[in-house]
Order: structure tokens, then C-alpha cells, then sequence
């Protein structure tokens, strides 16, 4: 049983590109987003390795489970949002490498992350407070808004790459566009390029999408009870988000480049991750003021959703 | 294994949750000026929470009026350890103009433990950041402390 | 021997009914003892044919008073069982076993228990027979006895609210429907003089005339509202609603099962029209309109049963599309989920059963924070609610990605794009699904406890021990689908694909040759998509640290605190700083976000369903025009 595959399987889900990788780049994807935020803001703002201070510090203060709470269940979701998290790299290839390849990546790919949701929401509703009611029910609408756009893009990529055979592997998308040129520079493909960076912000949970865990009404929403490690595990959560869909957009729209090498390979990637980031998280953020739910869905169910669904159309048409 | 990062980090990433108890509102705006582009705490990792689940550091403002006595209590019981109580101005201290009013229940010393005290009506805002600061170089102390 | 099993089966239910109800209505030791000898009798005997059907692929036969074809034409009732039927034979006795054991704890409460197990057999019995039967008419007669079983055991607690009502809706419309499979049945006799299924497929194998396409049309209807498909879907909601849990499980679990098959069987072996785009699409549409209508229903719903009623018509819209694929793996994508949906949605029913038998009400607005009274209630609950969405890695997962694949294969195979839109409607009904059980986890099991569920305690374990039964199978379902796939899903999904056996058994070898029957469609794909394995590692590996961080990190982690006195401020919820009050987020304004952005259409769905029997058998009656009018024009 334990061959060196194995034994490279282990290496893939802990380190790279699992958990630990999946992790770094988060967190340093989401000091970048607030380090460039400040100066966009005409501040200093905190070091770049400021999430990572956060994380830390998380881990060393008390976990209070409110006596309200099921505490199985209000300790285990944000640890089951980090396993479905941490093992979602493995399918999104980096240039050319990819962990483990599959013929179902999109789909695997689309329920692991809404696990990462859905930790979120059983977590906040076991805590027992309105405010966290509040909050996942606006996490779930947000969830629905994003979905339908998401899934279209995914669709399009697949027939656009497909043609006439099914193709959800992201490993033959990755191929494809090294030998096509990279999906962001068929025209047919830049409207689902610009409803995927819509959509990234959504899923991510920042502003102006950011309405479930609005701390300034609702106090945070689902995570209201949350302190110490588990609060700490769910903004690792969400540091581990960003890496994983710009990543993905990454892969998808950009994912023909090659330079030969692993090591400068992943620089690549994650200087692409990086720029994603401030695209669509960063100066979004920065020029935005929070929805309200109802236009959130509304805002996604019909001008996100129409520019993929364009690009759909396109890629159907053959162009 | 991460006791020293862990130690650091509390000092390096400090959240603040503010309580208004009965402020007139002038160092509030002090206090989030101090969140301004001219201060800038976030620098220095400060940021605020949203719940008092999140906060290492309380900041108490205003009087303390006796409505606002109980609730002040039960939020500040609810902030994991370790946390730093710090008071904003003079009224909690002293109860400053207020005091003598039937309404009143300054200093705040009474009901909760004070680690660091900015007096002012209202203090500038770069005493509130050295204040914070302060705070925050008490966090990682008090952590230490508590893992012996 | 063998062949004897499968008639036993079924006659054993039949009698057992009455001798419930002869010595068993007093007495309630002997009532259980005769349910539960019969029905694990059933089990074991359904169960025993596994190793003949489907691992060496043989099929069994069996005429009645050994009344076997005479000169090609077959006179008596066979039954024929090859592993289609198998396999939702075994869905059959895997749920009234359970339903049953549940029902000795849950029905401990109510009268009249006697009528309850005679009619809890011979519901058993009849859906056991129609799965297994290889005689059109014994086919009806078994429908015909489901469904008046069917009627008085909704209406069984006939004090409550709604009770009768909804037996009388689901009278109606159930009659309706038998009457056009009847009507089908009448036109196919009239052409074929025969009965027999297997002699039916060879002679209609030269090619539909009109008369067959007409019965076809009215036999989809007749089965669509056995199986609840949208717009036969409305008795449904009533009567899982009203029934009790043990028998919503039953009705979910094999009862609209019956309806899946009978439509597999009739379109697939006895009219084989699946090789025909229209009916393809005729029967795809259907699908979709039925998990999209049924899943924006349940997001709406305030009553627990009622929302589940509503799952289950949205699920079996799921099985509806990918059986209409016509191809190996949306045949296998459909089985899977036909069966899964047996599983967790049974699963589901009982929490709710155990919810109702705890607190006496299904109500999502009065219910809340039941996590901490009812635990085990709860995690099998919040299994049944992760399958029934589909997250890897239970068995929802699995099978709807099979769904997924399928019709988009269909889709880029065809160049149609309304199979695009059925693949996006399928994954978007998927998260619908998925925020409607985040409403009922969130109204009934988290949040803040009622005052009135104070003393609340968790249900007997003999209601316990099916609920973790079936959550282990959803898991296992999920984990394990390659087993599944080759043990039951390959073997029953060859069957529906491979007719000439099926005719040559029943009528003799050679026949099938003799009527020029080929087998249309190629033989079952193996598919595999990721490995649940790895991810079963990897949690075992987290698990280990987490255990390594809490065993050996205790200088620098900080503490986990866990209440030990309520009255300790610092375990309170937060309430900017108020005592806490009760403010339970219910279930009924829980997504005014995307409701408000629906008032359109649920404004014209609130019209549909104005719950006047008058209307919904107009929409049953309009509803099959259009199929038998679709069967005419468009079918070759």
C-alpha cells in the first residue's frame, strides 16, 4: 500500500500544491490585497505578512463555545471547510503541472468549494445567534447569485475546449491552451473572463459582495460567536479561497503560458493569482460600497449571468 | 513549536472593539481617526472587529451611564483572553463633566479591570495610538503569562 | 428454487396483510412479530437472488399455475426478473424493512394500528409485485392496489388537519392516472392480443403504428403520476405532508420508484422508443421542469414534510432527465439516483418523523435549537441534507455528477442546446436544494431552543437504528460507487439496453431472433471521476494533527472553553451587549434576498397550486394531451 506514490499523494495534499501551499499564497494574497488597498488609500497600511500575524495570533487566544451552540458541530465545521479547501489545488493545474487529473475536475472542483459555503453556514447557524441566521441566510442567497454565472463560465470553457467532446478536465483545458494560446485571448471567451472576475469577489466574500459577513450591521454575520482557533481557521478559509479562485481563473483564462521550469512555472502562476487579485478584489473593494442582498442577486442573475452566457452562445456558435 | 510566533503575533495583530458608554461622541470620531489615511493604525495591525467574539482590545468611551453599566459588563466578559480594557478619554476615568449625575456610575475602575487609561476630553489622536500601542505590547505579555 | 422466491416474496406480504388484521388488530406483540417476520422474510428472500441476477446475469422467470406460452403466445401471468427489476426490487424491501422497523416506535402513539399494518403490507406487497411482474395487466392491478393503500394510509391519521383532503386529492388524481394506463394497456391489447411484456416488445419491435404511439403517450402519463413528475406533481405535496413519516419514507423511498420503473420499463423494453430524439426531449423537459418547479416550491415551504415532499418531486426530476438521455450512463446516472434518493430522502423523512414524534410539530417557525436536546437526530439529519445536495462525499455527489456528465455528453454529442439549459438548471436546482435544507437545519435544529421543547428528548433507539442504517449507506453510496456501479447499477442498466434476453426467457429461445429484435443501444460504460479514497486520507491525516495540535500543543494553542453553567455571561450569544432574549431566525423569511426577486413567478405558482382537486385534474388531463400530442407529431 504505501508505495512512493503514496508517499507523493501525501506530499501533494499537505504541502504542495495542498494545504500548506494553498495557504501561503492565501494569506499572501490577502496581505497584498490589504497592503495595496492602503495605498490606493493614501496609507501606509500593515505588512504584507499581516494575515499571517492575524492567523497566529487567532490560534493563541481562547475558543469560547457559546452555551447555545452544538459543539461538535460549532468546532467542526470551520476544520471540514479546511479539508475540502485544502484538497482543491490539486485539481486546478499550475502552467503545466497538475497534482491529480481527473475527467471531472469542473464539477469536483465547483462542490469542494461550496463546502468551504457551506462549513461557513452550518457553523454560523449552530452558533445559535440571530445575527449568524442573518448572515448565512444572506451567505446562501449570495451563494445562489454566484452559482448560475459560475457554472455557465465553466461551461463555456468546457464546450469552447471541448468541441464536439466533453471535456470537464481541467488538465486538458490547461493543454489546450498551450497549444491555442490562452483562453483570455479568444474574443469569444472575454466576456466569461470578465463575469469570472464578478464572480471571484463574490465567492471570496469582499466588498461590494461582501453582505453576509457585513460587520458593521450585522456584526459579522456567521461568525459572531467565533474566537480563537476556529475564527482563525475560517479567515485561513478565506484566505485559502482567494487562492484557490484566482487560481482558477488563473488556470482557465491564463493557463497557456509555459516557461519549462516547475520553480518559475509557479512564480508565474502566482504572480498571475496576484494580479487577479488586485483586478478583482483589490480595486473593486476599493471603489465600492456593499449591495444589498436583493440587488446582489439580481446583479448576478442577470448582468453576470448574461455576459457568460454570451460567451456560452459563442463558444456553441463555434467561434 | 509556535509559542514564540504565536507570542509575537499577539502583540502584531491587535482588533479593537469600541464600547460607547454614554460618550458625547467626541472621541469616537477621535478614535476612528485614528483609523484615517493621517494616522493610519492599521500599520501597526489594528483593525476594527465587529463582535467583542473577534477583539483583543476593548476601548471604552463615554461615562458609563448607568443603563449602559450591565451591558458593558456582559460584552466585556464575552472577549476571549487574552484581552486589554482600554479607556478613551476622561469620563470613564472620572466621569469628567458628568460626574455627580444621578445617571452617572464613572470611574469604570470599579466595575472592570483598566489596563491602560488616555485622558483627554477629547485626547488628540496620536495619544489614543500610543495608548493602543501600549495595549498591544501588553497583549503579548499577557499571553506569555497565561502559558507559562 | 429460485425461481419460486420472488412470487413467495410478494404472496407472503399479501398474507401477512391478512392476518394482521385477523389476529394481530388487539394485540399489538403479534401485529409486530407477523410485520417484521414478513417483511424481513421478503427482504431475504429478494436479497438472496442478488448473486444469480446480477453477478452471473441470469434472469428468472416463473409462470403462475405454470401456465407457460402456448405456440408463441403467452395466456397466463409470468413474472420475469431481470435486474432492472431486481434492483428496484431491492430499493422496495430495503425501505419497508426499515419504514417498518420505524414504524414500531413511531406508530406506538396512534389507534387503530391494525388497519395501519394491513395496509403497510399490502402497499409492501403490490409495489414489490409491479416491480417484478412481466405482465402488463398484473402490472396495473399492483398499481391499482398502491394506490388505494396508498390513499387510506395518507388519510390514515384522519383526526388531523388535512388528512382527508389530501387522501381525497391524491383519490383523484391517482385514479386519473390509473385510468390512462389503463386506457394504454386497453389500446395495446387490442392491437397485440397479448399482455405478456416480453412478446409485447418483440411484436412491437417492427416499428410504432399509431394506435401504440397513442398508448405509449397515455402509459408515460399513467406512470408520471405514479412517479409525481411536474404537472402530476400535486397530490404529492398533501400527502407526504399529512401521512406519517413512515409512510412518506414509503412513498418517497419505492412508491414514486414504482412510477420510475414502470416508465423505464415501458419506454425502454416494451416500446424501446429511447433511440428517438423526440421522446428523449419530450421526456427531458419534463424532467427539468419537474426539479426546477419542485425545488423553488420547497424553498418557499414553512413545514417540514411539506418541503421534503417537494425534494422528492425536484430529485425525481433528476432520475426523470437522465433516464430520457437514452444512453448507457444517464441510464446508470438515473438508477444511481433513484437509489440514492431512497436513501437519504428516507433518511430525511424519518428526522422529520423523529422531530414530529418528539416535539408534535413540523412547523419551521415554532421549532428551533433542537441540535442539543436530540444529537443523533441531528447528525443523521445533516447527513441526509449533505447527500441530498449533492457534496462529495456522500452519494448524492456521485450521482448527480454521473447526471451532470451524461446530459452535457448529450448535449455536445447532439449539438442541442436545450441540453445545455437542462445542465444548468440541473446544477443551479442543486444549490436550491442545498439553501432549502441550510433553512431547515438553521429553523429546526440550530438556533435558539424553544420554551416549550425545554424537556424535549431524543427518540427511542428503535427509530435511531434505521436513521444511522441509511446514514452509513449514503456515505458508503458515496465512498464506494464503484462497487455500486458494477454490482447493481452496470448489471440493471445492461438489462433495460439488452432486450433479447429479456423476450428470449420469457418466450422461449430464438424468439426474439424470430421477431427481428436487436439491441438498439451498446452495452454500460464504466466511469469513474475522482478518488474518494484520497479524500478519506487526507481526512485522516488532519484528524491525526488535529489530534497531535490538541495533545501536545497545550503551551502555545489557547484553550477551548466549553459552557459549564448557563448563567456565565461569557458563554451568552452576543446581543450588543443586551441579556439574552429569544429571537429564533425562522424558517419562513429566511431568503426574503432571493424570494423578492421571484414574486413573478411565484406569484403564477401560487395559482397553480390553489390546491381545488377541479384544477389539478384539469392540469393532469392538459398535461397528457400535450404528451400524447407530442407522441403523435414528432415521434417516427
Amino acid at each position: 500500500m504505501f508505495t512512493t506514490q503514496t508517499l507523493w499523494n501525501f506530499f501533494y495534499v499537505l504541502i504542495f500544491p495542498g494545504a500548506l501551499f494553498t495557504a501561503v499564497v492565501g494569506l499572501f494574497l490577502a496581505g497584498i490585497d490589504r497592503k495595496v488597498i492602503a495605498h490606493m488609500q493614501h496609507r501606509i497600511g500593515p505588512p504584507i505578512r499581516q494575515p499571517m500575524y492575524d492567523f497566529f495570533k487567532l490560534m493563541g487566544k481562547e475558543t469560547i463555545v457559546p452555551a447555545r451552540a452544538n459543539k461538535i458541530v460549532f468546532l467542526g465545521a470551520p476544520v471540514v471547510g479546511f479539508i475540502s479547501l485544502a484538497v482543491i489545488m490539486l485539481f486546478i493545474p499550475i502552467m503545466g503541472f497538475t497534482a491529480f487529473s481527473g475527467n471531472a475536475d469542473l464539477i469536483v472542483i465547483l462542490y469542494l468549494i461550496t463546502i468551504g459555503g457551506v462549513a461557513l453556514i452550518v457553523g454560523g447557524s449552530s452558533s445559535g445567534s440571530p445575527y449568524a441566521g442573518i448572515g448565512i441566510s444572506r451567505e446562501m442567497v449570495t451563494m445562489m447569485s454566484y452559482e448560475l454565472p459560475f457554472v455557465l463560465v465553466l461551461l463555456a470553457v468546457a464546450r469552447k475546449v471541448g468541441g464536439d467532446s466533453l471535456v470537464f478536465s481541467m488538465e486538458a483545458i490547461a493543454e489546450w491552451q498551450a497549444v491555442n494560446g490562452s483562453l483570455a485571448f479568444h474574443w469569444s471567451m472575454i466576456p466569461a473572463a470578465l463575469a469570472m472576475l464578478l464572480v471571484i469577489p463574490a465567492e471570496v466574500g469582499m466588498q461590494p459582495f461582501d453582505v453576509a459577513e457585513a460587520e458593521t450591521e450585522i456584526c459579522e454575520g456567521p461568525l459572531i460567536e467565533y474566537s480563537g482557533a476556529a475564527l482563525g481557521m475560517f479567515k485561513l478559509n478565506t484566505a485559502m479561497k482567494m487562492a484557490i479562485m484566482t487560481g482558477l481563473f488563473t488556470s482557465l483564462f491564463f493557463g497557456g503560458f509555459r516557461t519549462g521550469m516547475m520553480w518559475s512555472d509557479v512564480a508565474l502562476f502566482v504572480i498571475i493569482c496576484m494580479v487577479v487579485t488586485l483586478v478583482c478584489i483589490t480595486t473593486i473593494h476599493a471603489v465600492t460600497a456593499r449591495l444589498k442582498i436583493e440587488h446582489l442577486f439580481k446583479f448576478f442573475w442577470t448582468f453576470v449571468s448574461g455576459l457568460a452566457l454570451a460567451s456560452l452562445i459563442l463558444a456553441w456558435m463555434g467561434l | 513549536m509556535f509559542k514564540k510566533l504565536i507570542d509575537k503575533s499577539a502583540a502584531k495583530s491587535p482588533w479593537i472593539y469600541h464600547i460607547n458608554t454614554g460618550s458625547c461622541n467626541g472621541c469616537d470620531i477621535e478614535l476612528v481617526a485614528c483609523l484615517t489615511p493621517r494616522y493610519d493604525a492599521e500599520r501597526f495591525g489594528f483593525k476594527l472587529a465587529g463582535t467583542p467574539r473577534h477583539a483583543d482590545i476593548v476601548v471604552i468611551s463615554g461615562p458609563v451611564t448607568s443603563q449602559s453599566k450591565e451591558r458593558l459588563i456582559r460584552t466585556i466578559a464575552q472577549v476571549p483572553e487574552p484581552k486589554c480594557v482600554v479607556t478613551v478619554g476622561s469620563c470613564p476615568q472620572s466621569g469628567n463633566v458628568f460626574k455627580g449625575s444621578y445617571s452617572v456610575e464613572a470611574p469604570v475602575e470599579q466595575y472592570v479591570h483598566v489596563d491602560v487609561a488616555v485622558a483627554g476630553c477629547t485626547p488628540k489622536p496620536e495619544a489614543i495610538m500610543e495608548g493602543l500601542y501600549k495595549a498591544a505590547l501588553l497583549l503579548e505579555k499577557k499571553r506569555e503569562a497565561m502559558h507559562k | 428454487m429460485m425461481q419460486h422466491y420472488p412470487v413467495l416474496a410478494v404472496m407472503l406480504l399479501f398474507l401477512a396483510a391478512f392476518l394482521v388484521e385477523i389476529f394481530g388488530s388487539k394485540i399489538a406483540a403479534i401485529r409486530n412479530l407477523i410485520t417484521f417476520a414478513a417483511s424481513t422474510t421478503a427482504l431475504v428472500l429478494i436479497y438472496a437472488l442478488i448473486p444469480a441476477v446480477m453477478l452471473r446475469g441470469e434472469i428468472i422467470s416463473y409462470w403462475m399455475g405454470n401456465w407457460a406460452p402456448v405456440s408463441g403466445y403467452a395466456i397466463g401471468i409470468g413474472y420475469e426478473i431481470d435486474a432492472l427489476s431486481l434492483f428496484f426490487a431491492l430499493l422496495v424491501v430495503t425501505t419497508f424493512w426499515l419504514s417498518g422497523i420505524y414504524s414500531f416506535g413511531y406508530m406506538k402513539k396512534d389507534h387503530h394500528l391494525g388497519h395501519y399494518y394491513t395496509l403497510y403490507l399490502m402497499l409492501s406487497g403490490s409495489v414489490l409485485g409491479l416491480v417484478m411482474t412481466g405482465d402488463i395487466f398484473n402490472m396495473f392491478v399492483m398499481v391499482e392496489i398502491m394506490t388505494f393503500a396508498s390513499v387510506a394510509l395518507t388519510a390514515f391519521r384522519n383526526e388531523s388537519e388535512g388528512a382527508l383532503e389530501a387522501g381525497f386529492k391524491y383519490l383523484v388524481i391517482g385514479s386519473v392516472g390509473s385510468s390512462f394506463t389503463l386506457a394504454g394497456i386497453a389500446l395495446l391489447y387490442g392491437e397485440c392480443h397479448t399482455l405478456n411484456m416480453a412478446q409485447l416488445s418483440a411484436i412491437l419491435s417492427g416499428g410504432l403504428t399509431k394506435n401504440s404511439m397513442m398508448a405509449m403517450g397515455l402509459i408515460i402519463a399513467g406512470f408520471g403520476v405514479k412517479s409525481y413528475i411536474v404537472p402530476f406533481h400535486t397530490p404529492a405535496a398533501d400527502a407526504y405532508a399529512v401521512a406519517p413519516t413512515s409512510v412518506s419514507m414509503i412513498f418517497s423511498g419505492m412508491v414514486n420508484k414504482a412510477g420510475v420503473y414502470g416508465m423505464i420499463r415501458m419506454v425502454y423494453i416494451v416500446f424501446r422508443a429511447m433511440d428517438q430524439s423526440s421522446v428523449q426531449m419530450l421526456l427531458a423537459v419534463f424532467g427539468a421542469v419537474t426539479m426546477f418547479v419542485g425545488v423553488t416550491m420547497a424553498l418557499t415551504q414553512h413545514e417540514f414534510k411539506r418541503l421534503l415532499a417537494f425534494h422528492s418531486i425536484s430529485q425525481i426530476g433528476y432520475v426523470i432527465t437522465a433516464i430520457s438521455l437514452g444512453s448507457a450512463l444517464g441510464l446508470t446516472g438515473g438508477l444511481f439516483h433513484a437509489l440514492n434518493h431512497t436513501l437519504f430522502k428516507g433518511l430525511l423523512f424519518l428526522a422529520a418523523g423523529a422531530v414530529l414524534y418528539a416535539t408534535g410539530t413540523t412547523n419551521l417557525d415554532k421549532l428551533g435549537g433542537l441540535s442539543k436536546r436530540m444529537p443523533h437526530t441531528t447528525i443523521c439529519f445533516l447527513v441526509g441534507a449533505a447527500a441530498i445536495s449533492g457534496l462529495p462525499p456522500f452519494n448524492g455527489f456521485a450521482s448527480k455528477w454521473i447526471v451532470y456528465q451524461a446530459v452535457y455528453t448529450n448535449a455536445v454529442e447532439s449539438g442541442n442546446f436545450l441540453y445545455v439549459i437542462i445542465t444548468v438548471t440541473a446544477l443551479i436546482v442543486s444549490v436550491m436544494t442545498l439553501a432549502s435544507f441550510v433553512k431547515v437545519t438553521q429553523a429546526v435544529f440550530f438556533g435558539q431552543l424553544r420554551e416549550e421543547h425545554k424537556e424535549v428528548k431524543e427518540v427511542p433507539a428503535i427509530m435511531l437504528v434505521p436513521m444511522y442504517i441509511m446514514a452509513a449507506l449514503c456515505i458508503c453510496g458515496g465512498v464506494f460507487y464503484n462497487v455500486v456501479n458494477t454490482y447493481l447499477l452496470a448489471p440493471a442498466s445492461a438489462a433495460a439496453l439488452n432486450v433479447t434476453n429479456y423476450i428470449d426467457k420469457m418466450m422461449g429461445e430464438g424468439y426474439a431472433d424470430a421477431a427481428g429484435v436487436v439491441n438498439i443501444l451498446a452495452k454500460p460504460v464504466e466511469f469513474s471521476f475522482w478518488n474518494p479514497i484520497m479524500w478519506l486520507v487526507l481526512f485522516g491525516v488532519v484528524m491525526a494533527a488535529a489530534v497531535l495540535v490538541i495533545v501536545f500543543g497545550e503551551n502555545s494553542r489557547g484553550k477551548v472553553l466549553v459552557p459549564t453553567e448557563n448563567a456565565d455571561p461569557k458563554y451568552a450569544t452576543f446581543f450588543s451587549g443586551e441579556e439574552e432574549m429569544f429571537s429564533q431566525v425562522g424558517g419562513s423569511d429566511l431568503f426574503w434576498g432571493f424570494k423578492k426577486n421571484w414574486q413573478g413567478y411565484y406569484k403564477v405558482m401560487q395559482g397553480l397550486h390553489s390546491g381545488i382537486v377541479t384544477d389539478y385534474t384539469t392540469m393532469t388531463v392538459v398535461a397528457t394531451a400535450i404528451i400524447v400530442l407530442c407522441c403523435f407529431v414528432f415521434m417516427r
